[in-house]
């Protein structure tokens, strides 16, 4: 089972599944991190957290310590 | 008849750019999520009859932010007669799932599509015909910036509203949802439900098991237990919890939207933002070029520029010109010495001194007003995050700080975006840390008069005020107060866009007003209180210097002071007069010496200052008045946000207690390794500091054990 | 004499209005922050009535 936290940059891969619960689950999701949609790494911040995606033709910034809960395939 | 027109938006989706147009207001714009905090209203320019109100930017009508409980209160309780949605369109997916929400709300709506230009500019294409017809209300295509379009957008807001209910928007569902929805409909219509809300709405929220419309609703237990089997049913169904169900649900929806609406034109073209980001957030040269923006701001600001403005000012202009002719107008005038004395040297002296930096502050905002308008704030935190993080910060804190960089007081209240409680009070502790525009002038006296104006010193000052924001987070942290788990950082990284400079001279004007005023009446004030104590002896009678009220105030506290490097009356009354407003530690020292003396080339200011410092105790000095209590305005501000007073005094406190410590560590060190000071001294300044921060970790620990035996 | 009753006069009563106005703003909650309060985005707290 591959995380989101483990994607590398430039790589580019679809949600399977969010685990966790509450406010920080609900936020992911509200920023459109949701089951099948698809997400691209672009980098990791200087000191190496937090990490920057581009989902659904945009940029967002999330820790690693969140993207943990967001289980990714190829 | 009048009409209330509500703005709703994502975060940074230009809605308060439109209502600026719109009501012809100069509300604050900025590039970063979340500058809007609070509600705002406002009339339509040319019809009083429309009131306009922009809502914070949000991103969804979920209960868990500030933003998204003041936005939904307001369209539950306020009923405004129609919403204008403003949608980005180069982000128009995100943007649509606000949208599901809002037309589901069931108030009339018209959808605004703003940045179409840049669309265009992509070789996108997206047809506002197609979008109204799968959304089945009004879309109007507009250009915030330039101002094209609004007048379409309120004429169709307000043609809609008048026609009252408008075409009914239901969410395709999933059979198995829609069952379980219409299910819970079924429960609510049994009973009367206390809102005058659309039960579809309030069915799904139920479904979601939105906690804010469960407490607002307050259905009996039987009733609550049916509806929880209901979303139990369907959850195990679909293998998913119910928040996941209806969040993919609207997704899908908007997906199948947005593939009859938008063309792409060529993809994968590198934009210029990703440019941009590729070496601003760029692993390696991140930093540096952070500190590098942030050196230049206070470099041109303070030293450069800044100086060449200022030193006009304060010498030629209110040294020659004004104090000169006022001088000799109450002298032809045969007005009273004193008179003449507490006008030319009191208040022109005081309050002269205070404006001559004005130059530098608008500077100062000049730049701090494009950095934020451009998108680099967000930026900012990104690259910051992991530092903040170590103490259990996000970098969504960096924000209020480097909001806090003009003024204290919208910085503490900026705070209030952090929906962690103690992130909140920390953040709020360590925020007036960061030099504020009034403490500026502090910075470019000293570093004129003691530094010949030296590039270094404003931005090595800022940067010093950073390491203890950092310094001081760890510390706190390991306190029994603020441990506990980091908060999460979940935040848009916005397009890049050059900032307008119309926008940017508003911003930089208004903020800059606030200055000029003040210096005209708190200023005013104080400078004439200033001139009285230090011109009058306990028995009223006219004295100089030593012998006045203020003089013999100034040094019963001097010598708490002597430790520092400047235990001289002067600098101890300059420091206490500051806690009313920093301004007023250059407006004592104006009152105090005269601003200027026309008759010789350096100003007089500069040189006395200089003669009663050393390179050493003035950086001490600085760094005091940079880090101790703020001023009264931004504690009050401290003491509403706190919400007590136990706090208030914790906090100031607090930061007062560390400013001494930071003071007495760079006098005696600084003195013993530059101006060949005592060694032994400067080891016990050491060991003192090192004593309290290694007691303030027991004594965290300590109290850390006691609340895990109280689990 | 005539002109330093007079400059005086303005110059204290510039005083006690600023005084003044600084005691009804704080009495009725507003503060005044010195920082440009019109654009400011939490300025409701400050100015409540606004």
């Amino acid at each position: 089972m591959k995380r989101l936290k483990d994607v590398k940059c430039g790589e580019h891969v679809k949600v399977v599944k969010l685990e966790g619960d509450g406010a920080v689950r609900r936020r992911i999701m509200d920023m459109g991190i949701t089951k099948g949609c698809e997400v691209t790494v672009r980098k990791v911040a200087p000191l190496g957290d937090p990490i920057q995606i581009t989902v659904r033709g945009y940029e967002l910034s999330i820790r690693k310590f969140d993207a943990e809960m967001i289980i990714v395939e190829s | 008849m009048s009409i209330k027109i509500g703005l709703a938006g994502n975060p940074n989706s230009g809605k308060t750019t439109l209502f600026n147009a719109l009501t012809g207001a100069t509300q604050y714009v900025g590039n970063w999520p979340g500058v809007t905090v609070e509600k705002k209203s406002g009339k339509l320019k040319g019809n009083k009859e429309v009131e306009i109100i922009d809502l914070p930017g949000i991103y969804s009508l979920s209960p868990y932010t500030l933003e998204e409980v003041v936005t939904r209160r307001f369209l539950i309780d306020d009923h405004p007669d129609v919403v204008i949605n403003i949608i980005d369109a180069t982000n128009i997916e995100r943007n649509l799932y606000l949208t599901t929400q809002i037309l589901e709300f069931g108030i009339p709506t018209v959808i605004a599509l703003n940045m179409m230009d840049l669309i265009r500019k992509k070789g996108d294409h997206i047809s506002c015909k197609a979008l109204s017809k799968q959304l089945g209300c009004p879309v109007v295509e507009i250009s915030a910036l330039k101002e094209e379009g609004i007048k379409d957008a309120v004429n169709k807001a307000i043609e809609i509203a008048k026609q009252g209910r408008i075409k009914k928007f239901a969410l395709p569902m999933m059979e198995e949802v829609e069952e379980a929805i219409t299910q819970i409909k079924d429960l609510l219509s049994v009973h009367n439900t206390t809102l005058s809300l659309n039960n579809d709405w309030i069915a799904i929220k139920l479904f979601e098991r939105d906690e804010e419309i469960v407490k607002q609703l307050s259905l009996d237990q039987s009733t609550m237990t049916q509806i929880e089997e209901i979303i139990k049913a369907c959850e195990i169904e679909l293998d998913d919890d119910c928040e996941s169900i209806i969040t993919s649900e609207r997704y899908a929806y908007i997906g199948d939207v947005v593939s009859h609406v938008v063309k792409k034109g060529n993809q994968s073209k590198e934009t210029v933002s990703d440019r941009i980001d590729k070496i601003i957030t760029n692993r390696f040269l991140a930093l540096p070029i952070f500190v590098l923006i942030m050196w230049f701001v206070y470099y041109i600001s303070v030293s450069s520029l800044g100086t060449i403005v200022t030193d006009w000012t304060n010498d030629t202009l209110f040294g020659e010109i004004i104090q000169g002719n006022m001088q000799n107008f109450l002298e032809t005038a045969n007005v009273a010495p004193w008179l003449t004395a507490l006008i030319c040297d009191g208040i022109i002296g005081g309050v002269g001194a205070v404006l001559g930096f004005v130059p530098q502050i608008m500077l100062l905002f000049f730049f701090l007003a494009i950095l934020e308008d451009c998108g680099y704030m967000a930026r900012v935190a990104f690259i910051m995050d992991r530092i903040f993080r170590k103490f259990g910060l996000s970098g969504k804190s960096f924000i209020p700080m480097l909001i806090g960089s003009g003024c204290g007081v919208p910085g503490i209240m900026a705070s209030r975006t952090l929906e962690n409680d103690k992130d909140r009070k920390m953040t709020i502790m360590l925020t007036t840390f960061i030099p504020c525009g009034a403490k500026l002038p502090i910075i470019a006296l000293f570093a004129g008069a003691m530094f010949g104006g030296a590039s270094w010193v404003a931005p090595t000052v800022y940067f010093m005020c950073i390491t203890m924001v950092v310094i001081c987070g760890m510390i706190l942290k390991q306190t029994k107060l603020f441990a506990g788990e980091p908060a999460p950082f979940v935040m848009e990284l916005p397009t890049y866009h050059i900032p307008g400079l119309k926008g940017v001279l508003i911003h930089m004007w208004d903020r800059g007003k606030g200055f000029i005023i003040k210096a005209g009446t708190v200023i005013f004030v104080a400078c004439g209180l200033i001139w009285f104590l230090q011109s009058f002896s306990w028995s009223l009678e006219m004295v100089e210097g030593e012998g006045s009220i203020l003089a013999s105030i100034g040094n019963v506290v001097a010598p708490i002071f002597a430790p520092l490097g400047f235990g001289n009356w002067e600098a101890a009354v300059a420091t206490i007069t500051g806690l009313v407003a920093k301004e007023n530690v250059v407006a004592t020292y104006g009152v105090l010496y005269g601003i200027a003396d026309a008759t010789e080339e350096t100003s007089d200011l500069l040189s006395v200052i200089a003669a009663n410092f050393t390179a050493v105790s003035a950086f001490s000095f600085i760094a005091f008045n940079m880090l101790c209590a703020p001023c009264f305005a931004a504690v009050g501000a401290i003491r509403r946000e706190m919400g007590s007073w136990k706090w208030t005094f914790i906090a100031t406190g607090f930061q007062t207690f560390t400013a001494y410590l930071v003071a007495l560590l760079i006098n005696k060190v600084g003195t013993a390794l530059l101006l060949g000071g005592s060694i032994i001294e400067a080891i016990i300044a050491i060991a003192i500091v090192a004593i309290v921060i290694i007691s303030v970790f027991i004594w965290g620990r300590g109290k850390s054990q006691e609340t895990s035996f109280d689990v | 004499m005539m002109a330093t009753i007079i400059i005086a006069a303005i110059i204290f009563g510039l005083m006690g209005l600023v005084i003044y106005k600084k005691v009804k703003q704080y009495k009725s909650g507003e503060s005044s922050c010195g920082c440009g309060c019109s654009n400011c985005a939490s300025s409701k707290s400050c100015h409540p009535k606004k």
